[in-house]
Order: C-alpha cells, then sequence, then structure tokens
C-alpha cells in the first residue's frame, strides 16, 4: 500500500475485511442450509418496493450450494484485494465499494425467491462488475466494458421475455407462481422459453459462440475481481441454466425434453473445445485464464446437459445424479483453481506491471510461491491426477460412458462424441498450461521489470493459499464434499442424493454406476492413488538423492556452445506453433514479416514479424452483426433531428401504440 | 487378511512390470539389431545403463529451478503409480479392496507424467527443451483423446472402466468376445502405441539429433541418477502401454488364485502376450521411416478415426 493517503489504506482494508465477514458468514449459512436434510428451505420475506410484486429471498439446496461457490473465491479475493490495489489501482476506493456491491448482487440472485429480486439483483451484478472493469481508464477497456455492457444487456433483455412471459400467466412473481404457471404451457411454448433463457444465460456464462466480450472483459478488471467474475460470476449465470432448466420450467413429471438436454450438451462441447483452443493461442497471461473459463462452462455443461438427458422418467437415476454431481462439482472445482490461477497472474501482474507472457520468464526463482501456486493451480485445470480438475472429469466420462450405454443408439454416438472432445479438451489443457507456466516463470527472464520482480506481500500469497488448500483437498478426499451435492441434485431431479450414489462406498472411494441401475460400478480412490504416488516420489527422490561420491555442480544450459541469453528461451508463441498449424482451419492464422535488406538481399537490416489468429466467431458473425447494426443506424440518422423534443415526441407515440396494443382492458 | 493378500498382489504385479521394463526396451533393441543385420548389445544393456547413471554425478543447469531437481523422482512416481492400474498376473475376484484399476486414472497419470517432464524441460531454458516440450505436448493431446476412445470403446462394453473387472469379464461376456469394433479399436491402439512408447514413425528412441527428437531431448538437460529414474519411467512407460493392450485385447491367462501352476501360466501368458507386442514394436521400428513431424498428426488422426468408429459401433 505505498503511495497511498492513511485514509484511503483504512477504507480499503475495512471494506475487504467486510467482505471477507460475509463471505464467512454467507458461508456458514449456505452449509447449514445443505446440513439440513429435508428442512424446509429458509424463506424471508423482503420489503415491497413495487406494488405489482412481492420480493423475498429463498434458499434451498440449488441456492446455498451456489453460494458456498461465492463465499469460496469470495473469501480467498478479500484477503488478497487490499495488497492489491494498494500496489495498483488507480480507484481503491471506487473499487473496494463496486467489489462489495458486486459480491453482494451475486449472493443475491442465488438466494431470490422472486422474479423482480433476480433481476434486480442480475443487473447491479452487472453493472458493478461493469465498474470494475472500467475502473482502470484505459481505451482497450472501455471497449471492452462497452461489449460487455451490450452482450450483458441483450442477456437480460432475453431473460425479461422470459420471466414476463411466466409472470403474464402467473399473475404473480414469486417462483413458486412462475413454476406451476410454466407447467400450464404447452411443449414447444416451454421449450421456447428454455432456449431464449439458455441465450440469456449463455451470454453471461460465455457459452460458445455468446463469449467474444468474456476474454476483454474479465482480464480489465482488478485480478482478484478478474478471479470473481471467472470463477463465480460465470457460475451465476449456471445457477441460472440449472434454476430454469431443472426446476422453475420442468414439467411436473416425466422427463425434460429430449431437445433441452442434448442442445445444453452440444453446446457445452462446443464451447469447450473451441474455449481451450483458442486459449492456446493467447499471450496475455489473464486473457488466456479467461478463455479457458469458456472452456470450463463448457464441461459445466456437458455434465449438466447430460443430466437434463437421463433425468426424469421413472424411478430413481443414478446416472443423472451422477452426472449433475458431476458438473456441481466441477462448479466447486473451476471456482478453486480458476480462482487461483487468476490471483496467480494478478500476483505477476502486480510485480511486474505486465499481462505479455513473452515478456516474462524466469519467475519461478523470483516469486517462489506465486510460481508453485500457480503451478499447482495449471495441475489442477489441466485434469491431471491428483488434483480436483481430474476428480469432476472422471466423474463426467462416467456418466457420458455409462449413460452413452444406457440410451444406445444415436444418443450414445452423441455421448460418446461428447466423451472425446472432453479427452481432446484435457490434453489441450495440459499443453497450453505447460505453455502458460514454462514460458512466464521458468527459463530467463525476458524484460527488466521480469528481472528485478519480488515476491508479492504475504496477504496475496495466503489469498492464493487458501485455493490451493481446496484444490488439494477436493482432489485427495473428494467423497467428503458429496454430501453438499446431495440436496441439489436430490431437488433438481429426484431420487438418491449425489452422495448416496457416488460414494456408495465410503467417503474415500469414488463409485459411477452402482448396483442400482444394473451396471457394473467402477470404482477409484483418489486417496490411494495420491498416497501412492507420494510414498513412491518420496523413495526415488531418496534413492536417486543418495549421498554419493561423483560430483554435482551447476553448469549453463547445452545451447550448442553459444552462452545462453534470454533469447534461445523458447517463446509463447513458438510453443503454441504446431497446434497453430494442426488446427489452422479454426485459428486462420495470419503473418506477415517485413524484412528490409541492405545493399545485398543476403544481409537483413530488419526483420518485423507479426502474426494473429482469429475467433472466428467474431469474424464470422459479430463482424457482419456490427456492419449491419452500423448500416442501420445511417439509415436511422436520417430521421434524428438531434433536438431532445423530438426524441421525446417518439418516446411518447411509441408508449401510446404499446399501450393500445397491449393494454389489457 | 484378505486386504494384504490384495497389497501383496499389486505390489508383485507392479514390481514385476517396473523389473522387466528395461528387459523389454533391451529386448527391441536386439531384435532390431538382428532385423539390421547387426549383432547389438545384450538383452540386460538397459540394466547397465541405468546402474552407470545411478553412480554417476550430475550437472545441473544454473538457469532451472529447484523443482527441475524433483522432476525425475515424480515423473518416475507417476509412471509407476499408472502402473498399479493394470492386471498383470490375477484377475480380481469380486470387487477390489482397493479400488486402484481405473483406466482413465492410469491415462491421467501417464499424461501427468508428461506435463511434468514438459515443465522440466523449459525449466531449463534454451531452445531445445522448449521445442521438445512443445512437440512433445502437442503429440500427446493428440494420443490422449485417442487412447480414451479405444479403452472407452471396450468398457462400454463391459459396462466399466475398471481394467481388472474389464479384463476378468472379457472371458466371461458373450458381448467381449472378439467383434470388429474390437478389431478397429486394436487396430488404432497399436498406432498409438507406437507413439506412447516414442517409436519411429513418431518418435525415434535411437537420436540424439537435436531437430528429429521428441522424447530424448526433454532429457537433455537431466544428468545421473535424475537421467536413471526418467530412463527407468521410460521402459516402465513401455511396458504399461504394452500390458495396456494386452489387457484389453488379449486378456486370457490371468490367474484367479495362489496355485503355483496358475501363476506360472499366468506368467507365461503375460510373457507371451509382451514378446508379441514388443516384436511388433521392433519389426515396425526396422521397417518404416521416421515422419516429419507435421506427418504425425495425420498417422494419428487414423488411430483416432478408427478408435471413435469402434466406440460408434459398439454404441450404436
Amino acid at each position: 500500500m505505498d503511495g497511498q493517503p492513511p485514509l484511503t489504506r483504512i477504507v480499503v482494508w475495512l471494506g475487504h475485511l467486510l467482505v471477507l465477514a460475509g463471505a464467512l458468514g454467507g458461508a456458514a449459512f449456505a452449509l447449514s442450509v445443505l446440513a439440513g436434510g429435508a428442512a424446509a428451505p429458509p424463506h424471508l420475506a423482503l420489503p415491497r418496493l413495487f406494488p405489482f410484486a412481492e420480493m423475498s429471498l429463498s434458499v434451498d439446496g440449488l441456492s446455498a450450494f451456489f453460494l458456498v461457490v461465492v463465499a469460496l473465491v469470495t473469501a480467498a479475493a478479500a484477503i488478497y484485494g487490499p495488497s492489491y490495489l494498494g500496489a495498483h489501482a488507480k480507484a481503491p476506493v471506487l473499487q473496494t465499494f463496486a467489489l462489495a456491491a458486486f459480491v453482494a448482487c451475486m449472493a443475491l440472485v442465488c438466494c431470490a425467491g422472486d422474479a423482480m429480486t433476480f433481476l434486480l439483483a442480475w443487473e447491479g451484478m452487472t453493472l458493478a462488475s461493469w465498474v470494475l472493469v472500467v475502473s482502470d481508464p484505459r481505451e482497450e477497456n472501455a471497449r471492452a466494458g462497452l461489449l460487455y455492457l451490450v452482450m450483458a444487456h441483450a442477456g437480460t433483455a432475453a431473460l425479461l421475455v422470459v420471466f414476463l412471459t411466466l409472470a403474464d400467466h402467473a399473475q404473480a412473481f414469486d417462483f413458486a407462481a412462475l413454476r406451476s404457471a410454466a407447467r400450464g404451457l404447452d411443449g414447444r411454448t416451454r421449450t421456447a422459453l428454455f432456449m431464449l433463457a439458455l441465450a440469456g444465460f449463455g451470454a453471461k456464462a460465455g457459452v460458445v459462440p455468446l463469449h467474444v466480450w468474456l476474454p476483454k472483459a474479465h482480464p480489465a478488471a482488478p485480478s482478484h475481481v478478474s478471479a470473481l467474475m471467472s470463477g463465480v460470476m460465470l457460475k451465476i449465470a449456471l445457477y441460472g441454466i440449472f434454476r430454469f432448466g431443472f426446476d422453475l420450467l420442468a414439467p411436473a413429471s416425466g422427463p425434460l425434453p429430449a431437445s433441452w438436454g442434448w442442445t445444453v450438451l452440444l453446446l457445452g462441447s462446443a464451447s469447450a473445445v473451441i474455449g481451450v483452443l483458442l486459449a492456446l493461442q493467447q499471450h496475455d497471461l489473464k486473457r488466456l485464464l479467461a478463455y479457458h473459463s469458456v472452456e470450463n462452462v463448457g464441461i459445466i455443461l456437458i455434465g449438466a446437459g447430460l443430466a437434463m438427458v437421463l433425468g426424469g422418467g421413472r424411478g430413481p437415476q443414478p446416472l443423472a445424479t451422477l452426472a449433475l454431481a458431476a458438473a456441481l462439482l466441477h462448479t466447486l472445482n473451476h471456482a478453486a483453481f480458476k480462482g487461483l490461477l487468476f490471483l496467480g497472474a494478478g500476483s505477476v501482474l502486480a510485480r511486474t506491471g505486465i499481462r505479455n507472457m513473452e515478456e516474462l520468464g524466469g519467475l519461478a526463482r523470483r516469486m517462489p510461491w506465486t510460481a508453485w501456486l500457480f503451478l499447482l493451480g495449471a495441475i489442477a485445470i489441466s485434469a491431471l491426477p491428483p488434483l480436483n480438475g481430474f476428480v469432476s472429469e472422471w466423474m463426467t466420462f462416467q456418466a457420458l460412458l455409462l449413460g452413452g450405454v444406457r440410451l444406445g443408439g444415436a444418443s450414445g454416438l452423441l455421448a460418446g462424441v461428447a466423451a472425446s472432445m472432453l479427452a481432446l479438451t484435457g490434453g489441450l489443457a495440459a499443453a497450453c498450461f505447460a505453455k502458460a507456466f514454462g514460458v512466464t516463470f521458468l527459463g530467463r527472464p525476458r524484460s527488466s521489470h521480469a528481472e528485478h520482480a519480488r515476491e508479492s506481500p504475504a496477504p496475496m500469497i495466503a489469498g492464493m493459499a487458501l485455493l490451493a488448500l481446496a484444490c488439494i483437498a477436493l482432489g485427495l478426499a473428494p467423497g467428503f464434499a458429496m454430501p453438499l451435492f446431495d440436496r441439489p441434485t436430490a431437488e433438481l431431479l429426484g431420487g438418491l442424493g449425489a452422495s448416496a450414489v457416488v460414494t456408495a462406498r465410503g467417503p474415500l472411494v469414488l463409485t459411477a454406476g452402482g448396483p442400482v441401475n444394473g451396471l457394473e460400478a467402477t470404482a477409484i480412490s483418489m486417496t490411494v492413488a495420491a498416497a501412492l504416488f507420494a510414498l513412491l516420489a518420496a523413495a526415488a527422490w531418496v534413492v536417486s538423492g543418495w549421498p554419493r561420491e561423483a560430483p554435482r555442480r551447476l553448469a549453463p544450459t547445452w545451447t550448442c556452445g553459444m552462452t545462453p541469453t534470454a533469447r534461445f528461451d523458447y517463446t509463447a508463441t513458438a510453443f503454441a506453433k504446431p497446434l497453430r498449424l494442426i488446427f489452422a482451419a479454426v485459428y486462420r492464422p495470419r503473418r506477415q514479416i517485413e524484412r528490409e535488406t541492405g545493399p545485398s538481399p543476403y544481409v537483413l537490416r530488419r526483420l518485423a514479424y507479426t502474426g494473429e489468429v482469429v475467433d472466428l466467431a467474431e469474424t464470422m458473425i459479430y463482424a457482419r452483426v456490427k456492419h449491419w447494426v452500423n448500416a442501420t443506424a445511417q439509415e436511422i440518422r436520417e430521421y434524428s433531428t438531434g433536438r431532445i423534443h423530438g426524441y421525446i415526441g417518439f418516446v411518447l407515440v411509441t408508449l401510446t401504440v404499446a399501450l393500445l396494443v397491449f393494454a389489457r382492458p | 487378511m484378505e486386504r494384504t493378500q490384495h497389497i501383496v498382489r499389486i505390489a508383485t504385479e507392479t514390481g514385476l512390470l517396473v523389473l522387466l521394463g528395461p528387459l523389454v526396451t533391451g529386448y527391441v533393441q536386439k531384435l532390431k539389431a538382428r532385423l539390421q543385420c547387426r549383432r547389438g548389445a545384450s538383452l540386460l544393456q538397459p540394466y547397465r545403463d541405468l546402474a552407470k547413471l545411478l553412480r554417476k554425478g550430475t550437472v545441473r543447469s544454473d538457469t532451472a529451478t529447484p523443482f527441475f531437481r524433483a522432476v525425475p523422482a515424480l515423473v518416475l512416481a507417476a509412471t509407476v503409480t499408472a502402473a498399479t492400474m493394470l492386471p498383470v498376473l490375477w484377475a480380481p475376484s469380486g470387487p477390489a479392496l482397493l479400488p486402484v484399476g481405473d483406466s482413465i486414472l492410469l491415462l491421467g497419470l501417464l499424461a501427468l507424467a508428461r506435463f511434468l517432464l514438459a515443465i522440466g524441460a523449459l525449466d531449463a531454458g534454451g531452445a531445445f527443451g522448449g521445442m521438445v516440450a512443445s512437440r512433445e505436448m502437442t503429440v500427446g493431446l493428440l494420443v490422449e483423446p485417442a487412447l480414451m476412445l479405444a479403452v472407452f470403446s471396450v468398457a462400454v462394453a463391459a459396462g466399466t472402466t475398471d481394467l481388472g473387472e474389464l479384463a476378468a469379464r472379457r472371458d466371461s461376456l458373450a458381448a467381449l468376445s472378439w467383434q470388429a469394433p474390437d478389431l478397429l479399436a486394436l487396430f488404432g491402439m497399436l498406432i498409438l502405441a507406437l507413439a506412447e512408447t516414442g517409436r519411429i514413425p513418431v518418435d525415434n528412441p535411437d537420436t540424439h539429433l537435436e531437430l528429429t527428437m521428441l522424447h530424448e531431448g526433454m532429457l537433455l538437460e537431466h544428468s545421473g541418477p535424475g537421467l536413471a529414474c526418467i530412463a527407468l519411467a521410460t521402459h516402465v512407460k513401455q511396458l504399461v502401454t504394452l500390458t495396456l493392450v494386452a489387457t484389453l485385447f488379449f486378456p486370457p491367462g490371468l490367474a484367479r488364485g495362489l496355485a503355483p501352476p496358475e501363476i506360472a501360466l499366468a506368467l507365461g501368458a503375460f510373457a507371451a502376450k509382451v514378446l508379441l507386442l514388443a516384436t511388433f514394436l521392433a519389426v515396425v521400428e526396422s521397417s518404416y521411416a521416421k515422419l516429419r513431424f507435421f506427418r504425425v498428426p495425420q498417422f494419428l488422426g487414423l488411430g483416432l478415426v478408427s478408435a471413435f468408429l469402434a466406440l460408434a459401433l459398439r454404441v450404436l
């Protein structure tokens, strides 16, 4: 907190401590609800803001679970935040207030018991996060903020249509009334409403092709807010999809329409693969992480979509429960490791001022805590055992496999396609994080900022360590987290809770399938595997490190006899080159090489290289939409007089026409 | 009592894979030499190399972090943990007391070893480390999904991804007797095994020319006992890959009990399967040229497509 007035410091610290206290309180409350078994969900009536709508908060199992997700990352971000803002921020007080409002709105969205509260909190969440995105006044941030605002409001518009249609039928705004109104609708309307809701929430969750704002806006915010936006805000949008798909719009009995589940599943598969492919070509550390959020939202949607497909029907559906538990576990896992990675990237940013990993390097020796915690997060997000990312992907794989067998035919094949996409995603993520970690933290520093970096202060490390512990705990003993999913899965799918299905053989063993549905179970014990791994590593370490007479020495890295410099190190661009060529159809890579030669063509004076890859969604869809919008705006310009009373006239005419058409007698 | 017996079984099987790993490499090298009309080194040469490396001193890069020294131990540990997942001699009777046998976990642990090795290669700095790490991760991400699909195509028929269960049921279930999907999956698996064991036409284990190597390039900065660990891990990984193919497609011969003749039979069957597959590696390696790196995706694509078709045929 150097160079800021003491009052600012105090306000920032107090604000973050309050947020931390709120997170801890929220976590305690949510856990008590989740542990509450069949008790009725806590319900709280709010003061009547509008004459036509009751407002209330209601916390059932699904809400409580998402509150836990919010609380976990918020706690870490609140510990991390003050030091980070002290080092970096242009407007720390504003950012602290916006952060508190942002977190509070996210919690309120989860707890909302009616449409009005939901929409108000949803809008508050968008605006607070927008303030944080543009709080660092720079041209690119302002552009990112504008795009974010447009996309978010397009999504909200879709949600408004859904809510108002339901409210129109229900003549009330609370969720119970909406639910029963939806049951009265015919199947086609309900499907249309679900697709609209999916688009609305998908725009917020970053589902392909609605993801383009995400990699621009998330990195622009302060890093602990990026962690919250990527780790939590996307989950709030997923909460909306869960709430609508499984609860509000679901038929009174029987399975959900098949088209819902398959749409979600296929969108999820596409998001997973496209997100990670685009992430691979990013050199901006925070933008790379933001693209990975698109990937992970995809993975969660694969599980959710499968649960929709398998759920319903007669009797308990352990496979649907397994799929939903996998999706929920991945939600929690992604919050933990993506939060950790963003905080790590923020630690690098705070100490070097650089986000471009080509200019970093060699940080592991200068910032060891940040580096090793980031590596832990990298292993977790790459779905490598023994950390938590592997566990949820394992469960998703099992659900896809066993579900594929049960469904058979073309549906089974689609499940197989999703499984192969998921497998490809894991490999791509591992390659991406080998690059991100290796180029940022290993080798030699490639700029003086990186060379003179120092380790971040203890509170920032503590924030990262908290999330790292969550990654380890969820990886080694995931069985103990399963009771968290009992209430949500039982509420959304009926039948057995998650822990009855997944940890049928005790909390240390995960089982998939189970004798319940006739298919045999597969069981793994992450605890045993990790213990075995640790034991063997210790043994190998002792054997290979045993003192011997032969000498140990240090020497420069072999570079064919030349003196090694930082320019020998492989860059991120070079690392990703093979993939750029293999997946050229997706990337459409462009590169331009300018040579300036001297008197002879063999003497190079200067060589300039520029290369870029495109986001196909951006060039194929958004560029055209933008073009169309611009053209239409030009047309409309003819009629715009620039005088204010002219516009008031337009508004008045529109209002009158609307009232004449839609008003009820 | 039963638990102890189970642990002893797993330890025996893993020990067997670790001890025999170098021998399989020796056999492949010997056979290749004979096919090329050379006499070749002794079958035991890999053991001698390991013993020599263990006695040697170490030279460490001065840019490397302390993590670099831990990489060999972690890579070896991940590979050996993966080896525990395989049934080598015994098929499980009833649900396993210690659930270590999952094929997804096996592939995940091999991926972990690959990831750590690539991190180690980047750690020293220098262009070779970065280049091979990039290539190795690229090959890895093409191989892994295809391997998973091949495994899944067998697993969906058995309803489990537990390798022991899978092998045990392959004898008893009619659905698991050889069918077209098996042939396709085996074909894909053999292609992928070439890549996973780092052999021609994907990689060349004998090369020390920087521009052509994949796996070897990641070992450039390792030396002494650390290099021994990684070399052992490479031998074990090769045997693990071969045993995985054998488990999925040639499961008969696994023992059920502890009677000596039964165990002898299981050992013989295991040796025969591994010898057959190792011979395949040696023959392919002697009769093909190494592919250019950017041809490799097409070659692996063949494996991916056949594995996917196998899965599709099985599910439809």
